[in-house]
């Protein structure tokens, strides 16, 4: 068993350390990645992908379809699925416990993006 | 018997699975899901390792021993931190393809706050605990010190999940975990599961060994020959290190006194030989089952020093029911403790055939100490000694064709 331990702590220092690393070479198709949509959704296009299969959600002006992600969500579905077709920043600010996401949250939603909030407009 | 044998690894199995099976993710990526069920599966597993650390004389019975529910308890232990080193591992594997960054961030605590901090913490406890385990020469005071840091380490973990907005059902798994771990240090620790004893006489037997016999308070454990108590000296004129040391009973008297021998073997068994008549003690027990259902064939005991302790708690007790050989080794004459009691019981039992020899420093000789080379085929085979010495027992009967169902030993290792 101690063979195994030093084996196993070992190994797992090494891919923590390759994990590391990998993220300091972005591939260059990584690092513009974030290019914006800049397609414009109004709030009334917004309140029509309430379903989870089907989930658009406003965040800090922007508009994600987290359909997908649904599952994958770490806490209970019944926490983020009446947010689906609504403007939730501030459940997302504060999780509803007055905690934020993290910046490996702000990172997820990148890829789940659709499109800009339309300001001011229903 | 067989279910005995299958107690463990069913609650095991029963306490993973169960959890894996409730938490079971759907529409999940095959790496993500993998991710998922390798950390229920070590919460799982260090769920019934918790359960497996308490020392109880009924769970010990029904879980076939409290020397298999340690083996146990380091197996579960040990499999439930590698399950647990790859839950991050796989989980930040299935989004490498997309983006290297987050795969970064998935692992990264400064990425994620509070949740993650939890998870790194608790395996970074249960790594420091685990170090301690396995690395045997640090002192034993620090050793527990450590190891005691693996429980922080289940509920960091066990916080983990909660602070991620998992609480159903880790909630009753956080009470669970601190009931296992309350248990253990209230009842096993501080002694509440143990009976008060006190010590009537202390005899030196040999150079280095001390028989004290302990009489009872109230009422008392009871105990077979062959089994072992937890005994821990509490003055108030005496104390020894604060803690329950595994000494095996000697001899069990019809009025409920027993008697254990301490060898001197560190700080506190040293100790313990200048304790005094009247001293008070704890004891909780009786543990093992290392002399237990023995079948009515010819036996081999082979004793190495300290060791003769259960067989001769046994042959106090009363002849012997079977053709038997006992082969009491010892490093010197001054060490041979109880030898002139031994030779006095086998001249009185005809079934019994003592051979007792000075080994000196040097490995026995296994050849001319157990020269007939097919005569133990159907001989029941009981070993306690230095694990050396145990080994090459062990190693030398099997080539001689005795199956491993037929050799019996306590490995007496509580770390």
């Amino acid at each position: 068993m101690r063979r195994l331990y030093l084996s196993v702590t070992l190994i797992f220092w090494l891919l923590v350390t390759a994990f590391w690393a990998g993220s300091l070479w972005l591939p260059p198709a990584e690092k513009s990645a974030a290019i914006a949509i800049d397609k414009s959704i109004t709030l009334t296009e917004l309140a029509k992908h309430t379903a989870p299969e089907n989930c658009w959600v406003a965040i800090r002006g922007n508009v994600y379809d987290l359909s997908v992600y649904l599952p994958e969500h770490p806490s209970q579905p019944d926490i983020l699925l009446p947010w689906c077709g609504k403007e939730a920043t501030e459940a997302y600010n504060t999780k509803t416990k007055g905690r934020p996401h993290s910046p490996y949250a702000d990172e997820l939603l990148v890829k789940y993006r659709v499109g800009i909030l339309a300001s001011g407009k229903p | 018997m067989i279910l005995r044998n299958l107690s463990i690894p069913l609650l095991i199995v029963t306490c993973t699975v169960s959890l894996i099976w409730w938490a079971f993710p759907e529409g999940l990526s095959t790496a993500r899901t993998l991710g998922i069920v390798l950390g229920w599966a070590g919460c799982g597993l260090l769920l019934a390792s918790l359960l497996l650390m308490l020392r109880e004389t009924w769970l010990a019975q029904r879980l076939g021993g409290l020397e298999r529910m340690y083996q146990w308890h380091h197996w579960t232990g040990t499999t439930a931190y590698v399950v647990l080193l790859a839950h991050p591992l796989v989980l930040a594997a299935d989004v490498w393809p997309d983006s290297r960054l987050l795969a970064w961030q998935t692992l990264s605590p400064f990425s994620q706050g509070w949740p993650i901090w939890a998870g790194w913490l608790s395996l970074l406890f249960l790594m420091l605990g685990l170090a301690a385990t396995f690395i045997m020469r640090i002192p034993y005071q620090i050793w527990r010190l450590l190891h005691f840091g693996l429980g922080v380490g289940v509920l960091l973990g066990l916080v983990h999940l909660v602070l991620l907005g998992i609480s159903d059902p880790v909630l009753p798994i956080l009470g669970l975990a601190v009931s296992f771990l309350g248990w253990r240090l209230i009842r096993d620790d501080f002694g509440l599961a143990a009976r008060p004893y006190v010590v009537g006489s202390v005899k030196s037997v040999a150079e280095g060994i001390v028989e004290i016999s302990l009489k009872p308070l109230a009422d008392p454990t009871a105990i077979t020959p062959g089994q072992f108590v937890l005994v821990a000296f509490l003055g108030p004129t005496f104390r020894d290190c604060g803690e329950f040391h595994p000494f095996t009973v000697s001899s069990i008297g019809a009025n409920h006194e027993i008697c254990i021998a301490v060898k001197a073997l560190g700080d506190c068994t040293r100790h313990i030989q200048s304790v005094e008549p009247g001293t008070m003690v704890r004891v909780h027990g009786a543990f093992g089952t290392f002399l237990a259902d023995r079948p009515p064939t010819p036996q081999l005991w082979v004793a190495g020093g300290i060791g003769i302790m259960p067989f001769l708690a046994l042959l106090r007790a009363g002849p012997v029911n079977q053709p038997t050989t006992l082969l009491y080794l010892y490093r010197t004459e001054v060490d041979a403790a109880f030898l002139h009691e031994l030779q006095v019981i086998a001249k009185g039992d005809q079934l019994l055939s003592l051979k007792a020899l000075a080994t000196g420093d040097k490995a026995p000789d296994l050849d001319s100490l157990l020269p007939d080379t097919q005569g133990f085929l159907n001989y029941e085979c009981y070993l306690c000694g230095p694990p050396g010495m145990v080994a090459a027992f062990r190693k030398d009967l099997h080539n001689r064709g005795v199956t491993p169902h037929q050799i019996h030993f306590e490995k007496f290792e509580f770390r």
